[in-house]
């Protein structure tokens, strides 16, 4: 594919003649260069864990953070350039607080998974009649948890703005592996503490470095306490619990 | 703001089967500023025959007082009572006398008209300001909250009322109707007049 | 002056606002709602038709009634209606009574400095399946009550509602208590008494009466069985259902 390269690479917003926007793919590519992220959804609520790759000892692994709060009852989990991320998330935490204001509810899952995708695709222009435009694709995937009416969800977005919903979901770098493993592990009875010893499981068979709980960041939606990232404390004692 | 409002205050007249009853707010105040909570506004004229005076407070004493002694002057005169249906043409005329300076009056009666055979005909009675008679045969109202009493009698009432049930009545549309009215309220005072007896209850209502 | 122009200056206005007349009325019970209006709409001491419908559905479960300046009305009732048709499609469902509520408020605060000329009383049955009323005043203060009325003979109708749906200046018996909810045939025969008694003392209020009937999913008709003038609008039997009851006032 990259042997292909051609000028139809360099444009944005210009097809192939073969129809293909080669930057939408290359950002998709740049996101399987990215730490493992792994999304897991039962009926008591969605699990999210991400690989923090600690390159020196002298990193504060508390500083990497790769799991994000959109709303009380959404979260979202990233693999990719995560920089890019942060457009897309304050996206959707002003789309979801704007929800509530003008509605009085919450945001469903879907619908903020929606307004993501919608900025997603609005690379080559401007955004919000600022004159800076986004010059090329975001280069991040996001996972996207959350409850609402319709009970849990999990929704996978990606640079090209589609969105999908899953059961389970891994992305970035070990995302080929650890799909194949959530294929194998994943019912769809699952209890939240299973699910939470599962995407920890996932996600120590890709990882080099040996996972505990600096390594690794545990999210998850539940009915009872919305979106919650958990402390050290409690990820320690599922670690230990695997 | 009308000087009508000036001081606030509602009264209310209905008739009954063989019996009327007439009742009225407690408040006085100066404009938004509540000054009294037992300011009076009905007078008994005659044994039979009691008038409310909602409007303009100054005007209440002078206007009672004026009435007072126009129907003594007749009673002495022709050396018998006034009927109802007589004194609210009084009223009426002595309103009219100041057709060009009025008393801030709306004047509401009700009463016992006695009948040539001995019995007694329920008459109510109200006039605007300048003495211009309404002779309604259910119910009249007047005062700072008259259009919320048109609205709650016009629900409540029906004819042919016993006393105690026209007392029900007529206590219930004004103290409903003076909750919602910012210059009535604080209490309440109502008459029932019967052939034999009046009953006068002094009720408690909202203090706000 | 001989030539066209003014000797003194001149001063022209243009009032953009008028207003029609009229009442709406509406309760809560329950597990249903009542949202009522009368037909009269007028300009002064002139009536300009007998018939304007100031109550309308927005969806299968929420009801709108409007008063105040009928342009403003009509147009605010449309654009309510086209937002609930975006938000169909961007969510895949119906809005909720509470967030057509919110909605309303934000609708109309975002004309805070050239205020729609309106008041607005929304009825409908919440997601819980509870029987609701939503007022607001011009600019979209809001609150959710049991009743509420408002327009012309709101003055009129309020104290009465007070009285026979809050049991206000009523003592319950000793050991009893006044019911928070009131049966639907009790419901509807006070909205009747409120707006004859509002034609009766009014002179903007009459011609005829539209009241809307929204009961909870399952809820039993029977009790409109014996209604004249009753007409359903919902398509299906199941979920919540709808119904107008269309009667004459008197038109003097």
């Amino acid at each position: 594919m990259f042997l292909t390269r051609s000028e139809y690479d360099r444009g944005v917003n210009t097809f192939s003649p073969e129809g293909r926007l080669f930057q939408v793919e290359y950002a998709i590519e740049a996101i399987k260069l990215g730490s493992t992220t792994v999304g897991v959804k039962t009926p008591e609520g969605v699990v999210l864990a991400v690989e923090k790759r600690v390159q020196s000892p002298l990193l504060e692994s508390s500083s990497i953070e790769k799991i994000m709060e959109i709303d009380t009852h959404l979260g979202c989990a990233m693999s990719g350039l995560t920089a890019d991320a942060r457009t897309m998330i304050d996206h959707a935490r002003v789309t979801s607080q704007n929800h509530a204001f003008t509605y009085d509810e919450r945001i469903k899952v879907e619908s903020a998974t929606q307004a993501v995708c919608d900025l997603a695709l609005r690379f080559g222009e401007s955004v919000h009649d600022e004159d800076a435009m986004m010059s090329r694709p975001f280069g991040v995937a996001l996972l996207i948890a959350g409850i609402d009416e319709l009970g849990p969800q999990l929704f996978h977005t990606d640079p090209s703005g589609t969105f999908v919903r899953y059961e389970a979901k891994a992305i970035g770098s070990g995302s080929e592996a650890a799909q194949s493993e959530l294929q194998d592990k994943w019912h769809s009875q699952m209890t939240l503490r299973e699910a939470q010893i599962l995407t920890l499981r996932v996600l120590k068979q890709v990882m080099e470095e040996k996972l505990d709980h600096h390594n690794v960041q545990l999210a998850q939606v539940t009915p009872q306490a919305g979106f919650e990232i958990l402390d050290e404390v409690r990820l320690k004692e599922i670690v230990d619990a695997m | 703001m009308s000087i009508m409002q000036y001081n606030g205050g509602s009264t209310i007249a209905m008739v009954g089967k063989d019996c009327v009853a007439i009742a009225c707010d407690l408040r006085l105040g100066n404009q938004a500023l509540g000054i009294s909570s037992n300011f009076e506004k009905i007078f008994a004229m005659t044994e039979r025959t009691y008038i409310g005076l909602p409007g303009l407070a100054t005007d209440v004493t002078t206007l009672h007082e004026q009435l007072r002694y126009r129907l003594n002057m007749y009673t002495i005169k022709e050396e018998r009572t006034m009927e109802p249906e007589t004194f609210i043409h009084l009223v009426s005329s002595t309103l009219y006398e100041k057709r060009w300076g009025p008393y801030f009056i709306e004047p509401v009666l009700a009463g016992l008209q006695r009948m040539p055979g001995g019995s007694f005909r329920p008459f109510i009675a109200s006039t605007d300001l300048i003495g211009c008679i309404n002779f309604a045969k259910d119910f009249v109202v007047a005062g700072t909250a008259s259009e919320k009493l048109f609205g709650v009698a016009e629900g409540l009432w029906e004819p042919d009322l016993a006393p105690e049930d026209l007392f029900e009545t007529i206590s219930q549309t004004l103290l409903n109707a003076v909750d919602r009215d910012a210059y009535s309220g604080w209490g309440a005072v109502v008459y029932v007049i019967t052939e034999d007896k009046v009953i006068k209850r002094t009720l408690k209502g909202r203090m706000d | 002056m001989p030539d066209g122009s003014y000797e003194r200056p001149q001063q022209r206005q243009f009032n953009p606002y008028s207003e029609n007349g009229g009442t709406i009325l509406a309760i809560a019970g329950a597990d249903f709602s009542v949202i009522a209006g009368d037909t009269r709409q007028s300009e002064g001491y002139s009536i300009q038709t007998r018939y304007a419908p100031k109550v309308f559905r927005l969806t299968e479960r929420a009801v709108l009634a409007v008063n105040g300046f009928a342009a403003d009305g009509n147009m605010f009732v449309k654009k309510v209606k086209q937002r609930l048709e975006w938000y169909r499609h961007a969510h895949a469902k119906d809005m909720p009574l509470r967030a057509i509520a919110r909605l309303i408020q934000t609708m109309l605060y975002a004309q805070r400095f050239f205020p729609y000329y309106v008041y607005n009383i929304l009825g409908g049955i919440e997601e819980d399946g509870t029987g609701a009323v939503y007022s607001f005043d011009p600019v979209g203060s809001y609150e959710r009550e049991a009743c509420r009325a408002a327009g012309a003979a709101q003055s009129l109708v309020q104290p009465f509602l007070d009285n026979q749906i809050y049991f206000k200046n009523q003592t319950p018996a000793p050991g009893a208590s006044h019911p928070t909810h009131l049966p639907l045939p009790d419901v509807l025969s006070i909205v009747i008494d409120s707006f004859t008694s509002a034609t009766e003392r009014h002179i903007e209020v009459g011609d005829g009466l539209e009241i809307y009937v929204v009961l909870a999913k399952g809820r039993s008709t029977q009790e409109l069985a014996s209604i004249g003038g009753l007409q359903e609008l919902s398509t299906r039997a199941e979920g919540d259902r709808m119904f107008v009851i269309r009667r004459d006032l008197k038109k003097d």
